[in-house]
């Protein structure tokens, strides 16, 4: 199946005889700005770190100057010392957090055995939230183990996530966690 | 001044990064797929997929590897599509960094016959006929930026820049790779911009991985067509 230089050659040798006499007397070059303008060109810089995995890469994102402000573009900073300009699949696709039809922008809740998704405010699930953390927790807490060990803990509640916090954000998380008792504490990169 | 890209498969994870990067830098939309038992997805190229890694699971000396393959348009130096279509309008080269550029009057080429006279199957056609290919980001390239593909991979995998420096850096990745991988080769490093470095026979990472023979094989009746093909452009100048 393979095609050796020799008849590569050839190949292309049969067809530059059709060019040639194209070049004969007119000519057919055609007359292109090859230096197309940069997407980016007149846009605004911020420098940003991907949120997904706990490597910490950073990125530029691209934003119009003028309009609506919107996103253009997001890549890798190459004047980053994390990942000097590279992005793995998850990183080159930012841009979708904002710029995506799909993204949801408001807090979605669906009750126990309902089928539908139905839009709720901040507030309320927010409230809701607390109010469930605490309901959960108060019923399922273990001051003491089955050997009557002191180990003040639930293991009804799980965390998941945090891998792109800084070191202070992680202490003041896991301080919130731990004093709710919880034990069951993870991160997404693994995910 | 050309310019050439060395993949190195030796050095690729399939994080699909160049694949991401590639759609985003030019507003590609994502496709719908399904799963096929393999990683590699979408399933193949496409009008709004340029770039694929193509991944295939194969048992060399009873071992199993799975081999990635990082697929575009090589940017022929001498373009058989080009060649083929003869109408520098629809399919010319940017003899500035060697990019092989297809434009919106594709739609007017045959369709079937462009694909065709393409040695590693790449060009794709949409509903309406128009082609599209990997441009090798060519404003990217004008505007001192690498191509998207190579800017975003962590491995280092991608490299871009002059033909010559390419060429040498290649060298020197075939040399390093041929101490883990014997059979370590360079893919058509003298006819194409875009140069793989491959750790194992290449067929066993793409059909269409080196040129492959039946695809280019040009008839008669088309090198007659393109021998004519200039005057009838120049009779339809003269009408």
């Amino acid at each position: 199946m393979q095609i050796s230089r020799r008849k590569f050659m050839q190949l292309t040798g049969a067809t530059a005889a059709g060019l040639t006499v194209s070049r004969l007397g007119f000519d057919l070059t055609p007359i292109k700005a090859h230096a197309q303008m940069l997407k980016t060109q007149y846009a605004k810089e911020t420098t940003t770190i991907c949120c997904y995995c706990a490597v910490g890469c950073g990125a530029i994102v691209h934003t119009s100057k003028q309009g609506d402000g919107r996103v253009i573009n997001i890549e890798g900073d190459p004047d980053h010392v994390i990942n000097r300009g590279s992005l793995c699949s998850k990183g080159a696709s930012l841009r979708q957090l904002v710029e995506n039809e799909n993204r949801l922008t408001e807090p979605m809740y669906r009750a126990p055995h309902a089928k539908e998704w139905r839009t709720v405010s901040w507030d309320w699930a927010l409230e809701q939230i607390a109010q469930r953390i605490k309901a959960t927790r108060d019923t399922s807490f273990e001051a003491k183990n089955s050997k009557g060990q002191v180990v003040n803990r639930t293991r009804a509640i799980a965390s998941v996530g945090s891998a792109a916090l800084d070191n202070e954000e992680c202490w003041t998380y896991q301080a919130l966690l731990r004093s709710l008792g919880l034990v069951y504490i993870e991160h997404q990169a693994r995910i | 001044m050309a310019y050439a890209f060395l993949i190195d498969t030796t050095l690729c994870t399939a994080c699909r990064g160049c694949q991401v990067a590639c759609k985003q830098w030019h507003d590609l939309p994502a496709e719908t797929t399904s799963n096929r038992g393999s990683f590699q997805n979408p399933a193949d190229l496409s009008f709004g997929t340029y770039k694929l890694v193509r991944m295939r699971e194969k048992v060399i000396d009873k071992r199993l590897q799975w081999l990635f393959f990082p697929d575009q348009c090589r940017h022929c130096i001498e373009a058989p599509c080009l060649e083929t279509a003869g109408d520098p309008s629809a399919i010319y080269q940017d003899g500035d960094t060697g990019a092989i550029l297809y434009t919106a009057e594709t739609r007017n080429l045959l369709t079937t016959e462009i694909i065709e006279s393409c040695p590693y199957y790449i060009p794709r056609a949409a509903d309406d006929g128009t082609l599209a290919k990997c441009d090798m980001c060519n404003d990217r390239v004008h505007n001192g930026l690498k191509p998207a593909c190579v800017t975003t991979c962590p491995t280092g995998s991608m490299q871009f820049g002059e033909r010559d420096e390419i060429l040498t850096l290649a060298d020197r990745h075939l040399q390093m790779a041929k101490k883990r991988y014997p059979k370590a080769s360079l893919l058509d490093p003298d006819d194409v911009n875009v140069i793989y470095l491959v750790a194992y026979p290449p067929d066993l990472y793409h059909e269409f991985a080196v040129a492959a023979a039946g695809r280019s094989d040009m008839t008669r009746q088309m090198a007659l067509r393109k021998m004519v093909r200039p005057l009838v452009h120049l009779g339809s100048r003269l009408v």
